[in-house]
């Protein structure tokens, strides 16, 4: 077992990047309360819903993934899911939904609320769930309900009809969100909006970036916090010099040798899926106590978007990773993987997505074997704790580390 | 024919898909399979190859389990357990649309599980009020058109595919029409219904439309229309339900149908009626009424439904057709189906129409708790009636 470093925590440095991260996500929460309490009208959106569109039009938006997340990882998200199970949801819908269903029903959770929605922006380009979550929100709260529909690619790249189609959508949706909140469109802002939020992403993803270094100057968990605000506020100056910072501060610890991992890192892994958010601590544990450190994830780059125009934006919105074909999916991770020399691949088969999980077996294989590392995978959930077992994932966090221990010695 | 020679070959194709298959071939015809829920059937029918649906089948499941976590729908593993086994040996193709998660993942494994038999993907559009979405869906079929080609397909032909597009609204309205007779004949048990609907899938239309006209000018006919009497209680005392849901093909669940006293006068399965609810227009371009076709499919919990359409749908067929109650066959890990329960399980108790769900999979062995369901569910009614 590696030493732990214990130190006192530190006060918050306003200029670190942690503060300013932190700071992003209590601000988002309040403009959004701050705007209904104004009388205007705010969305929930889905996470890969185009940004773009609602930062150009000034209209403030928080997002129901991230509420959900929260509220799972700050112990409620049992109790709303069984609220949303008592209202007839079957426990095999994905538990952000539940969860996010349930929120409408008692309008107050104290681990994170929001103000309920005038409208929502939905987006189907990270599974199809999303719209029939968003038909059951629009239906309850009786409020509209505008939709970018992005066909899974099956091909390796989006094709030009398909990059038609959701350009024709971006620009409906657009009138739409105009005509609901009375707001204007501005080509001016929105390629003011375009910059902001392409250097936010090239400053997240160089961020990202710097688990290639041996040892990482990262723990690969921080990302999994920090994601937030690339969810929620990448068209944001804030989040662009927050991002900034953060590269700045790893840069720094490249050059000291210091990490944010806080243990030595004897092994370098990537890790596959959402997070358990309920057991966020227990996944860590098993993982830090081994000095196995996460280098490599799909999830963090996600939320990293870099176009030059609008084609290329939706390009990039065609192409997130669930929208991908399993060949797109599995060499992108084969580049992160030979990237960050991960030795091990741990996948979280999560219950919640279906999408996500259901051809991951096949692809992690393929993964294993292109890489030549060794792939092990555990089943849990990103917010229904009822769907984990500590001792299976402690077994399986074990197996791996003993592979890639075994792999280290030649065996 | 009488009505039970048609009804007898109907169930001989139903249950037996693969004689089917063996048959078409035999006849030197190329077969292409579609797994659910909609696919261009009139192009691909148009273009000479005979469409058969794969909509799984009631297995254990074992080679799939290399592919598939446990909690993908059964329908779309049962299909690659099918493949792996080599049940769809001597067939062109497999489409499948992608239309819910389960059907995005079953396009990619089955690429890697059953190689040997290439993967034509429909990519539909949700937003489906929109021109572009059209724009979108035509450039699609035009790709499955030239891939069809590609496998031996003859050309693309506008001339073929209205006459495609005719036999299949004949088709269609001949579906309907059956439905709506087998409202007033409770002598048809759940099981013969089911039949007709499932053989509709694996038979030539050409064939499966006489077969139907035949049976409903039988059925026009006669009061029982020669049919034996149903060894349970008379037609009298069934009661009139309406089923949704994806498909509810189990034989030993439709037995218990029909022996708990239930008399299925329409449905909204996905397997079922929601196939032939909506026409292609003709006069125009044939491809262009393809793609209106599925632009105006409504009331469907694979198709973006925001006004959540389906329930208030449910509510106003279980009226007109004089139904007591509505039964939601409830595909295990079938998402779409999972959200549209609860709106309209509440549609139907604010309009006071008795409501079950009963949860079904290709897995399902242990059927005494939808027994136990479905008598509660029927005293329930007739109750209600006292």
């Amino acid at each position: 077992m590696a030493e732990e470093v214990r130190k006192k925590p530190a006060p918050p440095d306003p200029d670190s990047a942690r503060f300013k991260l932190g700071a992003i996500i209590e601000k988002h929460y309040r403009e959004v309360h701050e705007a209904k309490a104004r009388g205007e009208k705010i969305g929930w959106c889905a996470s890969n819903f185009p940004q773009e569109i609602f930062q150009t039009l000034g209209v403030k938006v928080c997002y129901p993934e991230n509420q959900a997340a929260a509220i799972a990882a700050r112990g409620a998200g049992q109790k709303l899911c069984e609220i949303a199970e008592s209202e007839g949801y079957s426990n095999d819908i994905c538990a952000y939904a539940r969860i996010s269903l349930a929120y409408t029903r008692v309008k107050d959770v104290p681990e994170q609320n929001m103000p309920l929605p005038d409208f929502l922006l939905c987006c189907n380009n990270i599974c199809n769930c999303m719209i029939k979550w968003y038909e059951n929100l629009a239906e309850d709260l009786d409020i509209p309900l505008i939709l970018i529909d992005i066909p899974f690619n099956t091909g390796y790249e989006p094709g030009p009809d398909q990059i038609a189609y959701v350009k024709a959508q971006f620009m409906d949706a657009i009138s739409q969100l105009e005509r609901i909140t009375g707001t204007t469109w501005s080509e001016d802002r929105f390629r003011e909006v375009m910059d902001i939020s392409n250097r936010s992403s090239r400053a997240w993803l160089e961020a990202t970036g710097y688990t290639r270094y041996k040892p990482s100057p990262l723990s690969g968990f921080d990302l999994l916090n920090h994601m937030a605000v690339a969810v929620c506020a990448r068209g944001t100056v804030e989040a662009a010099e927050a991002f900034e910072t953060l590269v700045k501060e790893y840069k720094e610890a490249v050059e000291k040798g210091t990490s944010t991992f806080r243990a030595e890192e004897k092994h370098r892994f990537m890790f596959e899926g959402i997070a358990c958010w309920p057991h966020l601590r227990t996944t860590f544990s098993a993982l830090k106590n081994r000095g196995m450190n996460m280098v490599a994830t799909i999830y963090a780059d996600a939320f990293g978007q870099v176009y030059q125009d609008l084609d290329g934006l939706i390009r990039g919105y065609c192409s997130v990773p669930n929208a991908v074909n399993l060949e797109k999916a599995r060499d992108t991770r084969i580049g992160i993987v030979r990237k960050t020399g991960a030795e091990g691949l741990l996948v979280h088969t999560n219950r919640s997505c279906k999408l996500w999980s259901g051809f991951m077996q096949e692809m992690s294989k393929q993964i294993g074997e292109s890489c030549d590392i060794p792939v092990v995978s555990f089943d849990g959930d990103q917010a229904d704790p009822r769907n984990f077992s500590a001792a299976q994932y402690e077994t399986r966090v074990q197996g791996l580390a003993e592979l890639m221990e075994a792999r280290k010695k030649g065996e | 024919m009488t009505n039970q020679e048609i009804l007898s070959v109907l169930a001989e194709a139903a249950g037996n898909p693969k004689k089917q298959l063996h048959h078409h071939l035999s006849q030197g015809r190329k077969v292409v399979a579609l797994a659910p829920v909609y696919a261009p059937e009139e192009l691909i029918h148009s273009q000479g190859f005979v469409p058969m649906g794969a909509w799984g089948a009631d297995l254990e499941l074992q080679e799939a389990k290399a592919f598939f976590p446990a909690f993908i729908c059964s329908i779309t593993q049962s299909i690659v357990e099918l493949g792996i086994r080599g049940a769809y040996e001597g067939i062109h193709a497999m489409v499948i649309p992608t239309l819910c998660d389960s059907l995005k993942v079953l396009t990619q494994n089955w690429k890697h599980a059953v190689p040997s038999i290439p993967l034509i993907v429909t990519s539909y559009p949700q937003n489906r009020g929109i021109p572009a979405a059209q724009d979108y869906l035509k450039s699609g079929f035009v790709q499955i058109s030239e891939k069809l080609e590609e496998l031996g397909g003859t050309p693309f032909s506008e001339e073929a595919l209205a006459k495609s597009i005719d036999l299949y609204n004949r088709h269609r309205k001949a579906m309907r029409e059956l439905s709506s007779t087998l409202g007033k004949h409770p002598r048809i048990s759940a099981r013969q219904r089911s039949d007709i609907f499932k053989s509709a899938h694996f038979m030539r239309k050409e064939d499966h439309l006489e077969l139907v006209e035949g049976l409903i000018e039988g059925l026009s006919d006669q009061e029982s229309g020669g049919l034996p009497h149903r060894k349970e209680d008379g037609p009298a005392s069934r009661t009139r339900v309406i089923t949704t849901g994806i498909l509810a093909d189990h034989p030993r669940l439709l037995n218990i149908l029909d022996e708990t006293g239930f008399h299925l006068v329409a449905d909204d399965l996905a397997h079922e009626s929601r196939q032939y609810r909506t026409d292609a227009p003709t006069g125009g371009a044939p491809l262009d009424a393809l793609v209106e076709r599925f632009c105006k499919q409504q009331h469907c919990s694979v198709l973006f439904d925001p006004g959540k359409g389906r329930a208030s749908y449910l509510a106003d067929l279980a009226t007109r057709e004089n139904a007591r109650g509505v039964i939601y066959f409830m595909t295990k890990f079938c998402d779409p189906e999972e959200f549209d329960l609860v709106p309209v399980k509440r549609n139907c108790d604010a309009a006071g129409i008795p409501f079950l769900s009963i949860e079904v999979d290709r897995q399902m062995s242990n059927f005494s708790q939808a027994r136990t369901a479905l008598e509660t569910f029927k005293e329930m009614i007739e109750q209600r009636r006292m």
